[in-house]
């Protein structure tokens, strides 16, 4: 029994419809003009952006070392509140739901928009320290379900039977838990780089005006109107992105 | 005997396990808890002309947003969210039938996870570099002779619903695609030995059987699309302004924090109702 | 309702480079409850399933009532299935599942309501109406699916493991309603399982696969009295398998077989064989008899007598299997019923002295290596 030929024909066009426009700016990044016709092959915007374009350099550095930090205090904070609720009591299970549900269910520009009132109330300095408190807020909530939907795949029996063969919770916890939950984690791992230096929104309310990151950068150049440049940016990260997406393809069902 | 006690106080449950999630509480609670309730404070509040606010009650920044203008954004976003979600559903529900029982599902699969996790903004500047006053289409137009100047294809509301739905297919795709991959497959099978054609299996099996998903997935497209920003920034136009732009300009331009806060709480207050309309009003969910 | 007959003509299926069906041909009789026995993987539930329409054939056909039924649809053809783990729709009632066939042939809500509760009747769940699946014990769903399968009427129903999942005690409730459920609805039963017990139990013609292949079709009692190769002996029953030399021809009926593991015997000639050729035989080993005793001619049987060591004992409650080691090392399987009280006979223990004898008739030739 397969879905019939409608279906077909809907998901050929989807799939048209998420990469026509990506290869038809792939496709222009190497152009040799700077307005939207083809000319000719050219490298010459690769050239520039290497060369002479030192504050995106600056931006996608900023961008890197938030994305870094963050997603491992994320990955740290989440895996570990993933063994408390897989571990804990039901009481506390439920706190930890509603916790994490509530950041899930709520627009990026909220959880910006408090944090930036919420810093400038206490005074603090915005830049990239605010940026990393904002990004392990909101990708905790992911990378903690990530690893706990590896930790269920499991029966609790496990744990029991390092108990029963003598280990402490320490090394029930190094041993076993961990171990377990290894593939959960590297995926929560890069689904908080990943959100990390994605993330516009909230980057935009709490970034300072020397901290700048990636998206920020591409976003007042996109306003500016279309260049070559971006074309050539876009399709250095859609590099990246496809190729951490062949990476990673097994652990997606950890994401969905 | 200490071996004895070991095991009770381990196997018993919440035996301790709950103070590894305490950092992770307390900092959701910091950072995330504590300054959405700030917003719901400064929403009532009085506005400082500098930015900021002083600490005195006032309705003024509700009163500030409470005029014919703010009610037509408002609405325009709440109609705006609600119809890129319904493309989104009626696009995902046939697409993740058809990857689920593909024989390159896992593929397809990745061809939908690829624009999942690439960066909002790229996706978003594809459509202008096509679409966009000095974008490729316009480009060919003009050089063929077919028009004289530019044609306005972006800087409307269609633009931010078409880019809504490109950004947030992949979102409505997935939940979608895991609830039809939980069902059995000899559902499908049982109900056209029993007399269905391929339309009836889908319309009397396959959509009431994912009811949930569909729910999830409409939440996880609406959801967002209520507190976009960057899309109407970059491609509407004056008349597709929607609650992010807002929100933004109160507090940027305007420096009406106040009422920058008060959006917020409405945004906030209208989220709330979409999941319990969504989520709770429908069949209650399973916790684990 | 009456049932069709079904025909399988020299179908082949391939899945990839994998030939799951080989040439298979199979008739089977309307109204009768036929079994497809096999190990996984030998194509029973694939044959099933393109009876179903649920899967293409690469090459044969299928008739029911002598008509090709291969370009109809699964939803077309007047055949239905129960699924090996229900299939029952989730999202409807006991009531909605049964009715949905009937919905979608568009009946009136009267009819639909007049059939329902008969077919509900005929699967004694009433009571269960209203609830839904998940409310269910894995017997009542399956009596759903029963019902849900029999709404459209079917000439032809098809069972793929339907007791399966279930537990023993409740696979023999459900054995003997199916049994009756055939009786009450006369339509043609096509059942599929891996476990010999069940087909022989309850059908009217068995057909044995291995590996795309009907390797022996026949009533129950054929099948199980005289399998046609070693598979089936083995797979049908258990058995004690020997290799041994034809030393000589004794009549029509019978042969002697030298075996080295425990010396001559004779067998009963069920094949052409001639002196010198190597043959296996089988031997059930309910068809032992085990006593302390050399037994005599006055014992009755002028059989085969074997002596040996009693190597293991399991004690069953209403039998007793014995490992014999013969005398030459060769360990033969023995079952003996319990049909008095135990207290009555000698009880043979571990590492006491028997012997074993049986009727030439019941160790045959199941295969022939000619020299």
């Amino acid at each position: 029994m397969k879905p019939g030929n409608l279906t077909r024909i809907i998901t050929i066009l989807a799939i048209l419809f998420f990469y026509l426009p990506i290869i038809v700016v792939i496709v222009f990044s190497f152009n040799s003009s700077k307005s939207p016709e083809w000319t000719g092959f050219s490298l010459r915007w690769y050239y520039q952006l290497f060369t002479s374009s030192g504050y995106i350099w600056r931006t996608f550095l900023n961008s890197i070392i938030v994305g870094v930090s963050s997603s491992i205090v994320s990955v740290v904070l989440g895996t570990l509140g993933a063994i408390s609720v897989y571990l804990g009591s039901k009481k506390f299970r439920k706190v930890m739901w509603t916790t994490t549900y509530i950041p899930f269910t709520i627009p990026d520009i909220i959880i910006g928009v408090s944090l930036l009132i919420f810093f400038t109330t206490l005074n603090v300095r915005l830049s990239l320290f605010t940026i990393f408190i904002a990004h392990v807020t909101f990708s905790m909530p992911y990378t903690m379900m990530i690893v706990l939907t590896r930790l269920h795949d499991f029966d609790k029996s496990i744990i029991e039977a390092a108990y029963d063969l003598g280990a402490t919770k320490s090394v029930a916890l190094r041993k076993v838990i961990v171990p377990v939950a290894m593939p959960g984690i590297i995926a929560a791992f890069f689904m908080a780089f990943t959100l990390s230096i994605d993330d516009f929104v909230i980057t935009f309310f709490v970034a300072g005006p020397s901290s700048t990151t990636l998206p920020l950068q591409i976003f007042s150049m996109v306003r500016f109107g279309i260049s070559p440049v971006i074309n050539a940016i876009s399709t250095l990260l859609l590099l990246g992105t496809i190729f951490m997406s062949v990476a990673l393809r097994r652990y997606v069902r950890y994401i969905i | 005997m200490t071996l004895k006690r070991k095991r009770s106080e381990v196997l018993s449950s919440g035996s301790g396990y709950e103070k590894y999630g305490s950092t992770y509480l307390i900092w959701l609670v910091i950072f995330f808890v504590i300054p959405v309730l700030v917003i719901l404070a400064y929403s009532f509040l009085t506005r400082d002309y500098q930015g900021g606010i002083i600490l005195k009650f006032s309705i003024q920044g509700y009163k500030d947003i409470f005029n014919l203008n703010y009610l037509t954004v408002f609405i325009r976003t709440v109609i705006i969210s609600f119809i890129s979600a319904a493309i989104c559903i009626l696009i995902a529900v046939p697409v993740s039938y058809y990857i689920v029982y593909s024989k390159f599902k896992n593929f397809l699969l990745l061809l939908v996870i690829i624009p999942f996790w690439t960066n909002s903004l790229i996706r978003i500047y594809a459509w202008i570099f096509i679409l966009g006053n000095n974008g490729l289409i316009n480009q060919l137009l003009l050089n063929l002779g077919i028009v004289n100047s530019y044609v306005k294809f972006i800087y409307n509301n269609a633009a931010v619903l078409l880019i809504l739905v490109y950004t947030y297919l992949p979102f409505a795709i997935l939940p979608l695609f895991s609830s039809i991959e939980r069902l059995e497959k000899q559902l499908f099978e049982a109900a056209m030995d029993l007399g269905c054609t391929k339309r009836q299996v889908f319309f009397r099996v396959l959509l009431p059987n994912i009811k949930q998903g569909i729910v999830s997935a409409f939440v996880f497209v609406f959801i967002p699309a209520l507190g976009t920003y960057a899309v109407p920034e970059l491609v509407g136009g004056k008349n597709s302004r929607l609650i992010g732009n807002e929100i933004a300009r109160q507090l940027t331009i305007a420096r009406n924090w106040p009422a920058a806060a008060a959006i917020s709480s409405i945004l906030l207050i209208l989220t709330i109702i979409a999941v319990i309309v969504f989520i709770y009003g429908g069949e209650k969910r399973e916790t684990r | 309702m009456p049932g069709s007959s079904v025909s399988i003509i020299e179908v082949d299926k391939y899945f990839g480079d994998f030939h799951v069906l080989k040439n298979v041909s199979l008739e089977i009789e309307e109204n009768e409850f036929f079994s497809l026995l096999g190990p996984s993987g030998c194509g029973k539930t694939t044959l099933l399933r393109i009876i179903a329409g649920l899967e293409d054939v690469d090459d044969g056909d299928v008739l029911l009532d002598d008509k090709s039924i291969l370009n109809l649809p699964p939803n077309k053809r007047p055949v239905n299935t129960i699924f090996q783990n229900y299939a029952l729709f989730p999202h409807l009632s006991v009531y909605e599942n049964i009715a949905f066939p009937l919905r979608l042939k568009k009946f009136s809500e009267s009819e639909i309501k007049r059939r329902v509760d008969w077919l509900l009747n005929l699967v004694r769940l009433e009571e269960h109406a209203q609830k839904k699946p998940s409310q269910l014990s894995g017997g009542q769903k399956q009596r759903v699916s029963l019902a849900r399968a029999l709404a459209n009427e079917p000439k032809v129903l098809l069972l793929d493991e339907p007791v399966s999942a279930l537990d023993a005690k409740l696979r023999q409730e459900l054995l003997i309603e199916l049994d009756n459920l055939h009786d009450r609805v006369g339509i043609t039963f096509i059942y599929v399982t891996h476990d010999q017990a069940e087909a022989i139990s309850i059908s009217d013609h068995v057909a044995v696969m291995n590996s795309g292949v009907v390797v022996q079709y026949g009533t129950p009692y054929e099948v199980y009295e005289s399998p046609a190769d070693t598979f089936v002996a083995n797979f049908i029953g258990e058995s004690n398998l020997m290799k041994g030399d034809v030393v000589e021809i004794l009549s029509d009926e019978y042969i002697a077989v030298e075996f080295p593991s425990f010396g001559k015997v004779i067998c009963y000639r069920d094949k052409p064989v001639k002196v010198d050729d190597t043959v296996l035989i089988t031997l059930r080993p309910e068809k032992v008899r085990i006593m302390h005793n050399k037994p005599t001619p006055s014992d009755g049987i002028p059989g085969n007598v074997v002596h040996g060591i009693v190597d293991e004992v399991i004690y069953m409650g209403y039998q007793t299997k014995y490992f014999i080691k013969t005398d030459e090392g060769y360990i033969l399987k023995v079952y003996k019923q319990h049909v008095s009280y135990l207290l009555d006979e000698r009880i043979i223990k571990w590492k006491d002295e028997v012997f074993l004898y049986w009727n030439p008739d019941d160790s045959f030739i199941v295969e022939v290596e000619e020299n």
